[in-house]
């Protein structure tokens, strides 16, 4: 395969029928697909079929694709939005008590479902538990799945300057928690 | 530079997004301004815990078949139209066989017959689109056993 390949070449080359060439797109962002699916589901099973299942989604939807905007932030749409049907679907058929609308992930109650444990992994994590839901998404998409500031830009529908400026906000009460976690240690 | 600028260029600075006269201009800030220099100190401690809370690792063979699924996905889905396709010209020929003489016969006005083919045909698409929908669900939905 060759890597030198820009996204807008192998999705014009799809376009033209060469399914071949969505290879080079699933192999550069299936890490990231695959674990933002695992923050949603928190696990691994679940979330391998639902990032894959958005790869085949969004080859199907290529041609609505603007091949001038970030393929990820477009690809997230599509993968956030079956990861959020999957987690209410879920939610309803094991008759949550606390069931709510998923939009964003919760994180889960052990944070060994997804990180390798250790003692400040776990402060972290109940830090960010504690976010409301606007603060924790863009923290986890710039944190844990490496979004550029463009791709967040594009995903979310604002400016840069949002972006830097919900950042900012989000992690200040991060701190905040953190900071509150371990006084309480 | 005001502590509000700078504030959001702490934000690009972490995250490495920033062009090297907007350091520049923040570092400056910061050499100047105590509070924003605690606040820089305290978010680069927070990006370093975030950086150092790894995901468990994926097992290297599911990797390697990835891209196969997704592959095989797309070419099931090509199958699953053509099915469609197929099924709905058969069953809309079908029917068009056993209700012939109903749609040649002359005395019959045409608004009738055009009403009957519409609502057949409709008929037709809706029963494939669920028997499909069915098929593919029962394949996938790990929770069908569970009763709502």
């Amino acid at each position: 395969m060759n890597a030198e390949i820009s996204d807008r070449e192998a999705i014009e080359a799809c376009l033209d029928g060469d399914k071949e060439m969505y290879r080079h797109i699933v192999e550069k962002y299936k890490e990231r697909a695959y674990y933002l699916a695992l923050m949603f589901t928190k696990n691994r099973e679940d979330a391998l079929d639902l990032s894959q299942e958005a790869f085949y989604r969004a080859y199907r939807a290529l041609k609505d694709y603007d091949p001038s905007r970030p393929f990820y932030s477009w690809f997230y749409r599509i993968l956030k939005n079956l990861c959020i049907n999957f987690v209410n679907q879920h939610k309803r058929m094991v008759r949550m008590d606390d069931y709510t609308e998923a939009a964003v992930p919760d994180l889960g109650e052990r944070p060994d479902q997804l990180f390798e444990q250790n003692e400040r992994t776990a402060l972290v994590w109940q830090a960010l538990r504690k976010l409301d839901d606007k603060d924790r998404e863009i923290i986890l998409m710039k944190d844990f799945n490496d979004f550029s500031y463009q791709e967040m830009a594009d995903a979310l529908g604002i400016p840069i300057g949002s972006v830097m400026s919900r950042l900012y906000y989000a992690r200040k009460r991060l701190l905040k928690n953190l900071q509150k976690f371990k006084g309480e240690i | 530079m005001k502590c509000d600028e700078a504030r959001l260029l702490m934000m690009g600075y972490l995250d490495g997004e920033l062009k090297d006269d907007e350091i520049k201009a923040l570092e400056e800030h910061l050499q100047t301004c105590a509070k924003c220099r605690a606040e820089w100190e305290s978010f680069k401690e927070l990006k370093k815990e975030t950086s150092e809370m790894k995901f468990k690792p994926f097992p290297e063979m599911f990797w390697d078949e990835y891209w196969e699924n997704v592959y095989n996905k797309i070419e099931r889905g090509i199958g699953w139209i053509l099915f469609s396709l197929g099924a709905i010209i058969l069953l809309a020929y079908g029917a068009y066989e056993m209700l012939q003489d109903f749609f040649l016969n002359p005395q019959k006005p045409m608004i009738e017959k055009v009403g009957l083919g519409l609502l057949l045909l409709g008929l037709i698409i809706v029963f494939v689109s669920v028997l499909r929908e069915k098929l593919m669900i029962r394949k996938v939905d790990k929770y069908r056993r569970i009763v709502r």
